[in-house]
């Protein structure tokens, strides 16, 4: 176990070292510089701007201070912003994004896995049919879709819940219901088939024969079984809320990261894309490389080891 | 009793060639006869190919026929929707002018009987104070009113007007949008967008996806250790995110997201083509190829690549909706096509911009994305389970 997690951070530390490189030389290949602004800079004043950067520099060497400073945790001055530094701006928008974001994640288990269980159950009647449509649909229509749609319908319509803003609780339902959409219906498909292929096998049978009590059938040898495929997704579901929440905080005007990064994106501030680029590069790796591990406490036929699958 | 040794010539009789092998099998069918044949028999994976099919032609097509192109602009004339309430008015000289009411920017726009638009009425000064403007019809004036919400029609002695009727808007099918520009062309021409951009990523990806993952397959060892180590980093991060960055280093356009998603999506399909290959290389077939002396991409072409074309193209009818959608996240997000082109996600975040006062404008994009990716989805669940050994029959 121990040799495991070193590899998979030894790993970890590649990767975050290719994305710095990737994004950095990417960044830096945009043709102009980061103060070409539409107001010309006597030339005194795009130097000085230039030395206190450190863009005079050749690129090599700001290629090295660049990674000096990530590996620091130090992801440098915003470019349009002065006097603010990405870390300020990520710490500032962490908050809203982490819990939006964990919200979904308990809505993602907390709806999805029911649905497929009462799917599973049900299968070929109406709560089955009713199930496997939301989930059709939940998976086909785009969240930023879902976002507006409910958006026009719950805040401007009817009135129930603001439009913007996490003033109050009510302002949380639509954001994270438009963000866990996708998975929950992906989930509950999941548990679904994973639960209806556990039926045949032949302890489910012997589990039957036996006696026990449908519960004890269900819970006991069931779904602890079949929920395996679907703890594998939950990997994936944290990096798809990531990327859903650039769209869905846009849409919502919610000050977390994911509006933070496509605010940058229009506003061309090359450090900011950078630095949250890297930290959600890394914050994914971490929370990956947990699920992986929880993953290996709830299967004990897995055993992490250093083998190369 | 008869000897049972003994056979009766009777028994000898030959039989009749109609009832001789009784039929215990169904006719031999090729694996592409018989996928097309669980294809066919799959309902919703039918509707959803027809419907593609009609977008591809309507996409192609659909342009030419309409009387305006995508970037017409008729400011006179935003903001209609596709269907309204009209109102006639007598002009006292036997003549009846039809109208009706934009409720949300307070104009007043003359119609036929059939519904044509035929453009703005002019009203007389507008009182900014009292709210209310004159409409003048020969003989009869018209007052709007707007003080309260919802705007009403006043006649002369204070009485509302009520709407005599209504009618689909036979100019605009679709209405038009903020700018005057006829949605329905605009529709048209964002499948035109989103379709070409799916279809010619899919098809970059499809081509790296199989050279990578045949060659990391095939060699085995050492370099596909390498090369997978490769996809492993790259899918570390939301491939979302490096179109992303992607697209920031480009200028934003057309050829410059059909190159970054097509450089980035082809993971998924190296991965799958790797898997195959794995499993099929090892055949005895592979290496009788190999035995008489064939090479490397004779054999990758020829034996291993043709063996795993169903999930190949499984894995591809799964790209074209993932393409499609990150090119419209992407323009929803600013990131897409550049005005005044139009694509489902530039349509729809310009719909989203007026969506308090003209809600029609979003259902339109909005339907047109949903189906679609409805569609493919159906169709990718079809074609897995035609062409799926395992579902075999």
């Amino acid at each position: 176990m121990p040799s495991y997690i070193l590899q998979r951070l030894g790993m970890m530390l590649l990767t975050l070292w290719a994305i710095v490189t990737l994004t950095f030389f990417l960044m830096h290949a945009v043709p102009g510089g980061p103060f070409v602004s539409e107001r010309m800079l006597a030339p005194e004043i795009a130097a000085a701007l230039n030395a206190k950067y450190g863009l005079d520099q050749p690129i090599w060497l700001q290629y090295l201070s660049y990674l000096k400073g990530v590996l620091t945790f130090d992801l440098g001055p915003s470019f349009k912003y002065p006097g603010v530094s990405i870390n300020t701006m990520i710490a500032t928008g962490l908050p809203v994004t982490l819990q939006t974001g964990l919200l979904a994640v308990i809505c993602v288990v907390a709806l999805g896995i029911p649905m497929g269980i009462v799917a599973a159950l049900n299968r070929n009647r109406w709560p089955d049919t009713a199930v496997m449509m939301l989930a059709t649909i939940g998976v086909a229509i785009p969240s930023y879709v879902i976002a507006t749609v409910l958006l026009y319908v719950f805040a401007l319509r009817l009135g129930w819940v603001p439009t913007f803003g996490l003033d109050d609780w009510r302002g949380y339902i639509l954001p994270v219901f438009a963000l866990s959409g996708f998975w929950v219906s992906f989930v509950a498909r999941l548990t679904r088939s994973s639960l209806l292929e556990t039926f045949e096998q032949d302890y489910m049978t012997t589990a039957r024969a036996k006696g026990l009590r449908p519960g004890q059938i269900l819970f006991k040898h069931g779904l602890r079984n079949s929920l395996v495929p679907v703890v594998t997704v939950l990997g994936p579901v944290v990096a798809n809320l990531i990327t859903g929440s650039f769209v869905i905080e846009q849409i919502f005007a919610l000050p977390g990261i994911g509006r933070q990064f496509v605010l940058s994106i229009t506003n061309r501030d090359y450090t900011a894309i950078m630095g949250i680029t890297i930290f959600y590069a890394a914050a994914l790796m971490v929370m990956i490389l947990i699920v992986d591990l929880l993953y290996a406490v709830l299967d004990p036929r897995i055993k992490l080891s250093g083998a190369k699958a | 009793m008869t000897d049972p040794r003994t056979i009766a010539p009777e028994m000898w009789a030959p039989l009749h060639p109609a009832d001789s092998a009784p039929a215990t099998s169904r006719p031999s069918l090729t694996y592409w006869q018989d996928a097309r044949r669980r294809l066919w028999a799959n309902k919703p994976a039918i509707v959803a190919l027809g419907f593609i099919i009609l977008l591809i032609l309507g996409a192609i097509f659909g342009p030419w026929f309409s009387p305006y192109s995508y970037a017409d602009q008729n400011l006179k004339l935003a903001n209609i929707p596709p269907a309204f309430e009209t109102y006639a008015v007598d002009d006292g000289q036997g003549g009846t002018t039809r109208f009706f009411l934009n409720a949300s920017n307070f104009n007043l726009y003359e119609v036929d009987a059939e519904g044509h638009v035929l453009g703005l009425l002019r009203g007389g000064r507008k009182d900014m104070l009292k709210k209310v403007q004159p409409f003048t019809f020969g003989a009869t004036t018209v007052t709007l009113d707007y003080k309260t919400l919802p705007a009403r029609l006043l006649t002369a002695d204070g009485a509302t007007i009520s709407p005599s009727g209504w009618s689909w808007n036979r100019t605009y099918l679709f209405g038009t949008d903020q700018l005057g520009r006829d949605v329905l062309v605009r529709q048209l021409f964002g499948a035109r967008i989103s379709l070409t951009v799916a279809f010619v990523a899919t098809l970059v990806n499809f081509f790296i996806g199989i050279f990578y993952g045949g060659l990391a397959g095939y060699i085995g060892g050492r370099t596909d250790a390498i090369m997978m180590r490769i996809v492993e980093i790259i899918s570390t991060v939301p491939l979302t995110l490096y179109v992303v960055l992607l697209m920031v280093v480009f200028d934003s356009g057309l050829y410059s997201i059909i190159i970054a998603i097509g450089s980035v999506f082809w993971v998924d399909m190296a991965r799958i083509v790797r898997g195959q290959i794995l499993s099929l290389k090892s055949q005895d077939y592979v290496a009788a190829a190999k035995t008489m002396g064939a090479g490397t991409g004779r054999i990758l072409t020829r034996h291993l690549l043709p063996n795993s074309i169903g999930p190949i193209i499984v894995t591809l009818t799964m790209l074209i909706p993932s393409a499609i959608f990150i090119e419209s996240f992407m323009s929803f997000i600013g990131l897409g096509v550049t005005p005044p082109l139009a694509s489902w996600g530039t349509l729809t975040s310009e719909a989203v911009e007026t969506m308090r006062a003209y809600p029609h404008q979003l259902f339109f994009p909005a339907a047109a994305i949903s189906l679609t990716m409805f569609a493919f989805n159906f169709l990718g669940d079809g074609l897995r389970d035609a062409l799926d050994p395992r579902f075999r029959k």
